[in-house]
């Protein structure tokens, strides 16, 4: 994985956590905002799943946890789409937000132990 | 303050409903992500903990049931949500203890052990929030 992108990643899903939180405690729906800020933390996460596939499945760089590291990978893309879907279906709920924030986290924490194997490699 | 449906206090509510979501969300990535672990713990190396990694399935199980539970409604859904976050928190409790006491003889690489430590101890909450959710919707 490339250390700069797990970061922005990271700082990414924090922002996008606290602005679901701040849907929520003002009581608002999310809308076409909260879209916006989960397709650019999604593509994000793809740019880096797509680099750190690669570079295990065709770049030469072994895991000790190849297996778990490839789960995690689909993980951290999945979350926030199913989440944002289940997010928006009740439409006349404050929650929605929050429901963003707790996709925003398990996506970071997916991302956390993502960079922790790859950091036992050390590559 | 007049209310517009008089049944409504005491028809149990939706679980699904309003902060009900966030919890289910919290559910549904402890169900994939204890499932998904167990999964490739039995698949790669069950005979290294198989004990450890039979328990970490289970619990996987037990989220996804309290899952689905949650997020349905009904009576049968709802019972069912009682009966998975019920075991959920005896799990936690029974875990937690027995790796506090001995953390040598158990591994300590399952969702519960040390009450969840490994998870911001979150696996120890969630049940009890799950509780009293169940109970805060189930009108009387």
């Amino acid at each position: 994985m490339i250390g700069a992108l797990v970061i922005v990643v990271y700082v990414a899903t924090g922002l996008l956590a606290l602005y679901g939180l701040v849907r929520t405690a003002q009581g608002r729906h999310p809308g076409r905002d909260i879209r916006i800020g989960v397709g650019v933390v999604e593509a994000l996460l793809v740019v880096q799943a797509a680099i750190a596939a690669y570079r295990v499945l065709a770049g030469g760089v072994t895991l000790p946890e190849q297996g778990t590291f490839l789960i995690y990978l689909v993980v951290s893309i999945c979350v926030l789409p199913i989440g944002m879907q289940f997010a928006v279906t009740e439409p006349t709920t404050r929650w929605g937000g929050a429901v963003v924030t707790v996709a925003a986290i398990g996506t970071g924490v997916a991302v956390w132990r993502l960079a922790e194997l790859w950091a036992a490699a050390n590559v | 303050m007049s209310d517009p449906s008089p049944q409504a206090d005491h028809a149990p509510r939706p679980t699904s409903s309003g902060p009900g979501r966030v919890l289910i969300a919290v559910y549904a990535i402890f169900a994939l992500s204890a499932t998904a672990r167990a999964a490739v713990q039995i698949a790669t190396k069950f005979h290294e903990a198989p004990v450890a990694y039979l328990l970490s399935a289970f619990a996987g199980v037990v989220y996804i049931v309290a899952t689905i539970g949650l997020a349905g409604s009904g009576p049968g859904r709802r019972r069912l949500a009682w009966i998975a976050v019920g075991i959920e928190l005896v799990g936690v409790l029974a875990v937690g203890t027995l790796t506090a006491l001995d953390t040598a003889d158990f591994p300590s690489d399952t969702v519960w052990s040390l009450y969840g430590r490994g998870y911001g101890f979150v696996p120890l909450v969630l049940p009890l929030i799950g509780l009293w959710w169940l109970r805060h919707t189930r009108g009387r």
